[in-house]
């Protein structure tokens, strides 16, 4: 069988499950592809074939003789470079952590082993997770497979990249204020942010605590849902991880509510993104869907404190890279500060030095009250903002990014602006909600446009079904022939 | 706003070579006028979530990782130990 390789996760189990094909055919078709094509889309900070292959042979060994095998059996998944593989390195793209091995697993990872998945490599990313486009990388940067000119988006560059290029089937990345659905937008995949605490941060890199969460990227909504299923629940090494059954979801949108906040669909959204929102809303609404007029009016305000909060804990999560004990050493000779400055100066790339710094001074004394203390009180006003507005529907649809995927080079020298892409998706980490990336179609430049679904906290099965139903509607997502 | 990078790079143990300070100077001019668009705060908050409390699990003593595994990424390590420079005369 050809083009193992391209199939989704789901028909790759229907195959598997059959006996039609095995593990170790899937996975060579997949190594094969990477080979082939990683030269130009560059997804990849590192390799794990050698050990997928091994892997994939366990598991079609454990398929032979009739044992019980995980939901992803013989399934290779790629993994974000922040996330911790026993005996992998985890360099987080960084010249600080480029020589780190992981001392052991994430839970993510555990999980993905007791589901017999093949991990295949690990996926490049902006360093740290800070950015929007994947040219923060100091070790490898992702091109978008739909325009190889063009960024995939970030921070989860390389997941977006592998996935969209048909390297696998799905991914895992990181999301903070975006990291999963953006780079899905720009890519034409369905990537979603799952609800804080729904999926254990034991094992993924930190960079702002009470943000971030791993979550799955994919080319289809069942991959997705397949890949979310086996990675969440309590784990108790996370403290912030909850109880939690996923209980699957549907096909079926009628008598759903969709709320439509207008705050989302101002003047930075581009109109070609806009059109194609309202044209997915309209297919909804064909479906059975009720549209609602919601307000969200804190959405103004929501970038300030999305960078006030993000910033200010990576500012200290990012305190424990001095050169001691683990990663980048600078100077050694001169004296101990000598050597944290220039372990850290010299380590990290200047995005990285740009938080750390805000952070610093949202944090430093005198400044504190104005900016974290505001910021976190907004962050208070955004929820309960987002409360309200599920007493009037069920799901939130937004555009995902104001933009299609843009040059490698037009807004790198611009960080603020930059930073204004993440408009739509902060909200959603802020609130501590689940999002979806869902492709709705393409711009002039045939560039992939996503809407995003957001649901009330723990409510995975409403965005899935949601997104299950507009992916059955309109026949499924392009896939670029690549 | 005018902000003194060489100050908060020096808090933040970072040392900006002369010729970016100017860079990073403007940038961050730029990015605090971004962060500034606050709302004065009305309300008197505690700032905790009480929805979102964790759960703390019991305190029972379970096998820890290798010693030698835990510093294997250390620059420097002598008898177990992580090297740092010397901090006392």
């Amino acid at each position: 069988m050809d083009k193992l390789y391209s199939l989704s996760a789901t028909s790759m189990k229907e195959l598997l499950d059959k006996k039609e094909v095995s593990s170790v055919e899937i996975t060579k078709s997949v190594i094969d592809r990477i080979e082939k094509t990683d030269k130009e889309i560059n997804a990849y900070i590192s390799y794990n074939f050698e050990n997928a292959l091994k892997q994939a042979e366990t598991v079609d060994e454990k398929r032979a003789k009739g044992e019980t095998v995980g939901v992803l059996a013989g399934i290779p998944v790629a993994v974000k470079d922040n996330i911790c593989v026993k005996n992998l390195k985890v360099t987080c793209a960084s010249k600080m952590l480029e020589n780190f091995v992981a001392p052991y697993n994430a839970t993510v990872v555990e999980k993905l082993y007791a589901n017999d998945a093949i991990i295949i490599g690990k996926t490049t990313m902006d360093e740290f997770a800070m950015g929007s486009s994947g040219e923060n990388s100091a070790l490898a940067i992702a091109k978008n497979p739909w325009d190889t000119q063009r960024v995939p988006g970030g921070s989860s560059s390389g997941s977006a990249a592998t996935v969209a290029a048909s390297q696998v089937p799905f991914a895992l990345g990181s999301d903070t204020g975006g990291s999963i659905r953006q780079p899905s937008a720009l890519t034409g995949l369905v990537g979603m942010k799952p609800t804080y605490g729904a999926v254990s941060r034991y094992g993924l890199v930190a960079f702002a605590s009470s943000l971030d969460q791993i979550g799955p990227m994919a080319r289809t909504v069942d991959d997705t849902a397949m890949l979310f299923g086996a990675i969440c629940g309590k784990d108790n090494k996370d403290a912030t991880s909850k109880n939690y059954t996923f209980e699957g979801y549907t096909d079926s949108v009628k008598g759903m509510r969709i709320g439509v906040p207008k705050e989302y669909y101002g003047e930075g959204v581009n109109p070609i993104v806009k059109e194609k929102v309202y044209a997915a809303l309209e297919t909804l609404k064909a479906q059975g869907a009720e549209i609602v007029d919601i307000t969200l009016p804190s959405t103004d305000y929501a970038l300030s404190a999305y960078y006030i909060i993000a910033c200010a804990e990576a500012a200290s999560n990012l305190g424990r890279y001095d050169g001691v004990k683990c990663g980048y050493s600078g100077n050694r000779t001169a004296g101990l500060d000598e050597m944290y400055e220039s372990t850290r100066s010299e380590g990290f790339g200047d995005e990285v030095k740009r938080r750390i710094m805000l952070g610093t001074y949202v944090l430093s004394s005198g400044y504190y009250d104005a900016y974290y203390k505001r910021a976190k009180v907004l962050q208070q006003s955004i929820a309960k903002e987002f409360e309200d507005a599920f007493k009037l529907c069920d799901v939130i649809l937004t555009p995902t990014s104001p933009t299609t995927s843009f040059k490698f080079g037009e807004k790198s020298s611009n960080p603020v602006e930059m930073y204004a892409g993440d408009i739509c998706t902060v909200t959603v980490n802020i609130a501590g909600l689940p999002g979806i990336n869902v492709p709705c179609g393409f711009d002039s430049n045939n560039l992939p446009i996503g809407f995003q679904i957001i649901g009330k906290k723990f409510r995975e099965s409403d965005i899935l079904t949601v997104a299950k139903c507009y992916e059955n509607t309109v026949g499924g997502f392009a896939v670029k022939e690549f | 706003m005018e902000i003194n990078i060489k100050h908060i790079a020096k808090l933040a143990k970072l040392s900006i070579p002369e010729d970016k300070i100017s860079k990073f100077e403007t940038e961050m001019e730029d990015i605090i006028k971004m962060v500034e668009n606050l709302p004065e705060i009305t309300s008197e908050s505690a700032l905790v979530d009480v929805n979102n409390t964790m759960e703390l699990r019991e305190d029972v003593v379970i096998p820890s990782s290798p010693r030698d595994e835990m510093i294997m990424n250390a620059p420097q390590t002598a008898a177990g130990c992580i090297l740092i420079p010397k901090v006392v005369e």
